[in-house]
């Protein structure tokens, strides 16, 4: 995923990159990582919880703005099925 | 990660297993390649790129035979219902978002966004690819897959990209 992020970083925009396997990050590193200790194939939340997936993307996209060193990983606060999202 | 299908299985099941891995700052990081963001959210054009091995059910499955890959990529419509895409990758499991898509490639919560008017707006075209990308298939996403996906959605006048695995 770092890979395509590069690129596309490469052609002017701007991107981020979430991850789950926090090690992967470190190893490839894309232009701005935010990781969360969530599963695989449930990257943004559990099936039908929205607020979950909207809260996982709305941080995702003020990252955008508020990473400011490449390569740089923000660990988002949240815990697989311990955190409330409402 | 490498593309062991045990491995994979493993660290979706014991997701803590990614933090005993020893991380290395990669020295290509010095060379990372960096565009700032310079227009607020409520003014860009936003597209998603996903290593899900998301696609739509009319296209071609990505090609689960090739030890090394598929390196290929679909091109999603951002006005697509979600009962049209479908998953094709065996590296993890994806029963959670064969249920609701939105649990890997979030489509439908970045278009409450732009009628919310948090982002101005949904990009025409998102992008479906694959994780576990080795060998000439990587040559391939390194040489034509990647740049191919890149002058999309510049063309497409796309402000930001949100990017993530399956």
């Amino acid at each position: 995923m770092g890979l395509i992020a590069r690129e596309i970083e490469r052609a002017g925009i701007p991107t981020v990159t979430l991850s789950v396997v926090r090690a992967a990050s470190l190893r490839s590193p894309a232009p701005r990582n935010v990781f969360v200790p969530f599963r695989l194939g449930q990257v943004f939340g559990e099936p039908g919880a929205d607020v979950q997936q909207r809260a996982v993307l709305a941080d995702l996209l003020a990252a955008l703005l508020h990473i400011r060193a490449p390569g740089a990983i923000l660990d988002l606060p949240y815990r697989w099925k311990r955190s409330i999202f409402s | 990660m490498r593309k062991h299908r045990w491995l994979a299985t493993l660290y979706g099941r014991f997701p803590i297993l990614s933090r005993l891995s020893v991380g290395r700052w990669s020295a290509e990081s010095d060379e990372l390649p960096w565009s700032p963001a310079r227009i607020p959210l409520a003014e860009a054009n936003i597209a998603l790129v996903t290593s899900a091995g998301v696609h739509l059910r009319r296209d071609e499955p990505f090609d689960m035979e090739n030890r090394e890959g598929d390196a290929s990529f679909r091109v999603i419509p951002g006005d697509t219902p979600v009962g049209d895409l479908t998953i094709t990758h065996v590296y993890y499991d994806h029963r959670a978002a064969d249920r609701d898509v939105n649990c890997v490639f979030p489509l439908e919560r970045l278009r409450e966004f732009a009628a919310a008017g948090k982002i101005a707006r949904v990009a025409p075209r998102h992008i479906g690819a694959m994780g576990h990308i080795l060998g000439a298939e990587e040559r391939r996403l390194v040489s034509a897959t990647a740049p191919a996906i890149a002058k999309l959605l510049v063309e497409d006048g796309v402000d930001y990209v949100v990017a993530a695995p399956g």
